[in-house]
């Protein structure tokens, strides 16, 4: 039996009498978006698991995705994609915009109050119309005004933002895919966006002087790739103390040059760890910073399977989160089970560990958690990480795990 | 031969050969009609509003208490007769009578854990012939008529039998696509070919 404990904490009221496909935190309050089939999304209290508003009249069909617009002070902005092909942006005033944009984690925020008045207050600012077929996901950039969203067109679009928001441009059309793209996930520190896809592979996509294009092309999964995710941009802690011995350290100095990893899932029910290849640094040009790196460099970028997860869902695998506080990965699928990984330093014999291109891999997954039938018999449709805020809380920076289902239920999860 | 069909001309098998149980066993057959309202939210615009009312949902939640051994058991002939009876896209006749569906075709493949809840029905189909354009609407037809008439705890995997079609990798991953199959019942039109599909069952 893994060592560590899923225990049901709460489920979110009222829940959605269909399918619910996705569910993300807001990136300040104590908020949480989910997208259902019925054409909505909900908007409930991350504080007291009460539902604070229904964001709906935007989409013809089911609104299959969501995600919020990081860095927003003062407003709240949400964008919608649908199967109706569109992209739908959202905003609502923050009630303490004068904050700052600070606003108190655990205190009263907007969704404190629950007087019911917010429903008005979410307007649809502009549609983003483009996509032949229903859009699958969609990112905002973390790092500069852009848009990611992906569609069974077989394209990525990237959009820039004018006006604070109130305008979209499109900035580019990739079309390199040979099938439904399923996902986007951008870096967390550079301009550089994953896509997987209905074609088994996985892209990167950067600018290369005024053009976007594919800089890398991952091949392995065998089946649809359904979920992409960067790593955060800090080596997990636990990692770094226990790294006493000289290989140890050296090891996660050559890891930090590569930057943040990769995480994909797959209908082929394997979970890989992506990582690039350093690029060897030019005579004079060492920068300060990660970015800086990059700059002046071919193209392209190499990048090789580092790891696979433990193999333990037995259908395919919708969902995966990487934990930006704690380096610990979340899976979930169609069987219905909810799977906690960390990355542990191997003990024993490493010299037998290398991997396919004959590298060493000091570290090794293992899992610490999982449950079963986590929505009764239904499938389960997204996972993520995410800072609890109820009043249960139990130390500083603790995360509950929160799952999105065929039931129309969103669960929260705590890891004892 | 007729224009615009890819198969004028099928083979259809005699209804007395057809595989079927001895004695009817008319008592789970309404039973299961309960079930469909379970399905209501993943395919709303297909599923019976009347099956979706709160008493009849409560009834099923407190079915889920029971144990095991009181859950009801679904066989592969029972698989077979649900979808035996779906209508061709292309004749005015069932999957049955054409060969499409087989009974020895279709596999119950229980729970891989005593802790897991979920097993799942394979069925594989053969099309008329192996060129056959419509192939995936009737795979579609047969997976809406068994995700809405079985119980949630089956996961319903339907395959185009190896060696009958040209197009069946393609077919296979649209069919498992969890996505797809959403958006799917979500279009006008395939909507009315699978309700069409549909109507001459039960």
């Amino acid at each position: 039996m893994p060592p560590q404990q899923l225990k049901p904490l709460a489920t979110f009221q009222p829940p959605c009498n269909a399918r619910t496909w996705l569910s993300t935190p807001h990136p300040h309050l104590p908020l949480l978006a989910t997208a259902c089939s019925d054409k909505t999304v909900r908007i409930y209290s991350l504080q007291n698991f009460q539902q604070q508003a229904t964001i709906s009249g935007g989409h013809k069909r089911s609104i299959r995705s969501c995600c919020w617009r990081p860095n927003s002070v003062g407003e709240s902005v949400l964008a919608t994609g649908s199967f109706d092909a569109s992209v739908g942006v959202w905003k609502r005033w923050e009630e303490n915009a004068g904050a700052g944009g600070e606003v108190d984690f655990t205190g009263r925020g907007l969704a404190g109050g629950g007087d019911g008045e917010e429903d008005e207050e979410w307007r649809l600012e502009v549609i983003l119309d483009g996509h032949d077929s229903e859009i699958k996901s969609l990112q905002f950039c973390p790092t500069a005004p852009l848009l990611a969203t992906c569609s069974r067109d077989k394209s990525v679009w990237i959009w820039e933002e004018l006006d604070d928001g109130e305008n979209f441009e499109t900035m580019a059309v990739l079309q390199d895919h040979e099938g439904d793209v399923k996902c986007v996930g951008w870096h967390p520190a550079e301009q550089v966006l994953a896509s997987g896809s209905y074609d088994d592979c996985v892209r990167l996509w950067r600018e290369d002087v005024d053009d976007w294009g594919c800089c890398a092309l991952l091949k392995g999964h065998g089946g649809t790739v359904w979920w992409v995710e960067f790593e955060g941009v800090e080596v997990a802690k636990n990692l770094k103390e226990g790294a006493e011995s000289e290989e140890r350290k050296g090891w996660l100095e050559e890891r930090e040059k590569s930057g943040p990893r990769l995480i994909t899932c797959s209908d082929d029910k394997t979970i890989r760890v992506w990582r690039r290849q350093p690029k060897e640094k030019k005579e004079g040009g060492q920068a300060t910073g990660m970015p800086s790196i990059w700059k002046n460099r071919d193209f392209e970028e190499h990048w090789f399977e580092e790891a696979q997860l433990p193999l333990v869902h037995d259908r395919p695998i919708y969902a995966v989160n990487w934990s930006r506080k704690t380096g610990r990965v979340v899976s979930t699928g169609s069987d219905g089970k909810i799977v906690v990984y960390e990355e542990v330093w191997r003990t024993g014999d490493v010299e037998m560990t290398d991997d396919v291109n004959g590298r060493k891999n000091l570290t090794e997954w293992i899992v610490v958690a999982d449950v079963e039938n986590a929505h009764d018999v239904f499938e389960v449709n997204h996972v993520v990480w995410l800072e609890r805020c109820d009043k249960g809380k139990r130390f500083e920076g603790e995360e509950v795990v929160v799952s999105t289902g065929d039931d129309g239920e969103v669960k929260v999860w705590t890891l004892d | 031969m007729e224009p615009g069909k890819d198969n004028a001309n099928p083979t259809i098998l005699n209804p007395d050969d057809l595989p079927r149980r001895r004695r009817s066993t008319p008592s789970t057959q309404t039973k299961r009609g309960i079930f469909d309202a379970f399905l209501a939210p993943a395919y709303p615009s297909l599923a019976d509003p009347l099956l979706s009312s709160p008493e009849v949902l409560s009834d099923l939640s407190s079915d889920e208490d029971d144990s095991d051994a009181t859950r009801e058991e679904i066989d592969e002939q029972e698989v077979y007769d649900l979808i035996s009876s779906i209508t061709d896209p292309e004749h005015p006749l069932t999957l049955g009578s054409l060969g499409v569906v087989n009974l020895e075709d279709i596999t119950i493949i229980p729970p891989s854990s005593p802790r897991s809840r979920i097993s799942s029905v394979q069925v594989l189909i053969t099309p008329t012939t192996s060129a056959c354009s419509l192939t995936t609407v009737i795979g579609l037809g047969v997976k809406v008529r068994l995700v809405n008439a079985l119980p949630p705890r089956f996961r319903v995997d339907v395959r185009i039998k190896e060696g009958t079609s040209s197009s069946a990798d393609e077919a296979n991953k649209q069919l498992g696509d969890k996505e797809r199959v959403a958006a799917a019942m979500e279009n006008k039109n395939l909507i009315n070919m699978v309700n069409h599909m549909l109507s001459s069952c039960e």
